[in-house]
């Protein structure tokens, strides 16, 4: 078993060198000086004096305004998807009423709808509604889009959740709502917290809508300001790559501290359907 | 597992008729229902509608009824033969190098060594990378010039120059697919490392001491536990794969020559290029078809296994 365990720790080594690489790549670029950008071999070092072009990232760009709306975004698109489940979820765990199915299904049918599909016919919808070109819309749109999900995560964790736990409270004269906010709520918080941060990452991730429905310089989030510089030349490579990677760390970050319960959430849940 | 062992006063409290009334369920459901209706539902019948018109943002406030004609002359089109065969190739190629790496991986992350722990969460790193900032990195590797897969091109003696990666017709969409394929291979590779917990260890260590190999241990042990998750990632990958927008979006807009041209950036770009939107929406409602077909015999096929199984 000896040669068999070094041959594993290569073979996990060029998978995680494979997986991080081009986050590394983009962390090298952003640190190398203009001139040796265009070198014939590339540097596969950064150039740590080089960081200064992280302050610029901040003062040539609107960075600071895009990561504040990217975030105002998230954060709503969160919140409002989480307060939309959780009853939803209850319901088609344990609650019999006419339109289960038909429920289960329109959530299971928004899972195959593309976004760029609904942009024309919400846009339309938007202008009506005065929702154009604000950051509630981008909210509203995205949340449609992570209700279906996170319903059905949670859905799962219910369904694991012993009955007798409430059955003790219904003795207790709670009302159903009271039953779901003080027992089952708490109980699957581990899952709850799993579903948040997959809305959080469908809020800070989404371009489509915020691309064609933001015109407002002073809304865009980092994704469109970030999409703006693909194909773009008056901005320093080095520069949009600091850009880039000042949006890309604290995602990764955040993930890796949390994954476990994410992983948990979608295999207890979403995944088993 | 802990549903199971408790099923049993579960299902008596469901027969006995319980006190709360059947406004419960439709206040529990409303808001929920109210809401999706509003930005999905009605929003997808407007798109049906426009599919059977003529409505162009070149002639605005003109819009005629023009039956199944968008449908007629995208079926016929040679340009949308295009998009449905770059479609299918993306969605199958994404499919299954994606599920492949991914089965690696795990297989390869699963079981016990040192720094387990962290090479498992380092794995997901592309997953957790925003789309639009993994786009933007790849074209930087994929600059014609100076980007790092032509340096290594030139290394390799494959190219004189630099290659054109994205503007090189056969090249663009592989360079796609290897985009996307690094982004989504670690969501594979988790569900299939949290389904490989499932295998019975007992039953592998007899295999073993059997003096099964591998692959025999793997055919008969490891993947009749991971077959439901392997099918389910397949469903999942499909349906996300015809869906993928941003990524293809920013690298190519669907060129070049219309060789990353899918149907969701041929909806888009018909939409918001081309100013159609009746054809646009014609699109769209052919990808949901597909889309829904997909589904249909995922469970059509998932349902006849389990009854297979049931039997045995």
């Amino acid at each position: 078993m000896k040669h068999n365990s070094t041959a594993r720790t290569l073979a996990v080594l060029v998978l995680l060198g494979v997986a991080a690489f081009p986050l590394y790549w983009m962390l090298v670029t952003s640190l190398t000086p203009s001139e040796r950008l265009f070198d014939d071999t590339p540097n596969l070092l950064p150039t740590l004096s080089q960081i200064g072009t992280y302050a610029a990232a901040f003062t040539e760009t609107s960075l600071r305004q895009w990561l504040v709306n990217s975030l105002i975004v998230a954060v709503g698109t969160t919140v409002l998807s989480i307060l939309l489940s959780v009853l939803p979820a209850y319901a088609l765990s344990r609650l019999t009423f006419n339109g289960k199915l038909l429920l289960g299904f329109a959530l299971f049918m928004t899972q195959m709808l593309p976004e760029a599909m609904l942009v024309v016919p919400l846009y339309d919808i938007f202008t009506k509604l005065s929702l154009l070109n604000t950051l509630l819309g981008l909210i509203l749109a995205n949340t449609a889009f992570t209700v279906p999900v996170v319903t059905w995560i949670l859905k799962g964790a219910i369904d694991g959740v012993p009955s007798e736990i409430e059955e003790a409270a219904r003795v207790d004269g709670c009302s159903r709502l009271g039953i779901v906010l003080a027992v089952v709520v708490p109980l699957i918080a581990p899952t709850l917290a799993a579903a948040a941060v997959i809305a959080f990452f469908h809020g800070w991730n989404e371009y489509v809508f915020a691309q064609t429905f933001i015109s407002d310089d002073a809304l865009r989030t980092a994704s469109v300001g970030l999409a703006s510089f693909v194909g773009e030349l008056s901005t320093p490579v080095h520069t949009v790559m600091a850009v880039g990677f000042i949006y890309t760390l604290p995602a990764v970050v955040f993930y890796l501290f949390v994954q476990r319960y994410v992983v948990a959430g979608m295999t207890t849940g979403g995944v088993k359907g | 597992m802990m549903s199971r062992t408790v099923s049993q006063p579960r299902a008596a409290a469901r027969r006995a008729p319980i006190d709360h009334g059947r406004w419960v369920p439709a206040l529990f459901v409303a808001p929920v229902a109210l809401y999706l209706l509003v930005f999905q539902g009605y929003p997808l019948v407007q798109e049906f509608l426009l599919s059977v018109t003529s409505t162009s943002l070149l002639s605005p406030g003109q819009q005629t009824y023009v039956g199944l004609d968008n449908y007629r002359e995208l079926v016929f089109d040679p340009e949308f033969h295009q998009v449905l065969r770059v479609t299918a190739v993306y969605t199958l190629v994404c499919v299954v190098a994606s599920i492949g790496l991914g089965l690696l991986a795990a297989l390869l992350l699963d079981g016990t060594f040192r720094g387990r722990g962290i090479a498992r969460a380092l794995v997901t790193i592309p997953w957790a990378a925003p789309p639009v900032a993994a786009a933007l990195i790849f074209v930087w590797m994929f600059n014609a010039q100076y980007g790092l897969f032509s340096h290594l091109a030139q290394f390799f003696g494959f190219a004189d120059g630099g290659v054109n990666w994205l503007d090189e017709p056969s090249f663009a969409l592989p360079a796609i697919l290897i985009t996307t394929i690094w982004q989504i291979f670690p969501f594979s590779s988790v569900v299939i490392l949290a389904a490989l917990q499932g295998v019975p260890s007992e039953l592998r260590e007899a295999a073993v001491i059997d003096g099964a190999d591998r692959l025999s241990i793997f055919r008969a042990v490891t993947w009749p536990t991971i077959r439901p998750s392997v099918a389910l990632l397949t469903l999942l990958i499909t349906v996300w794969s015809l869906r993928r927008f941003d990524v293809i979006w920013l690298m190519t807009q669907g060129g070049p020559l219309g060789e990353t041209n899918t149907l969701v950036i041929d909806l888009y770009r018909r939409a918001f290029v081309y100013l159609d939107l009746g054809r646009a929406a014609a699109v769209g409602i052919i990808g949901l078809v597909v889309a829904i077909l997909v589904t249909l015999v995922y469970f059509w096929l998932s349902t006849r296994a389990e009854k297979a199984a049931g039997k045995r």
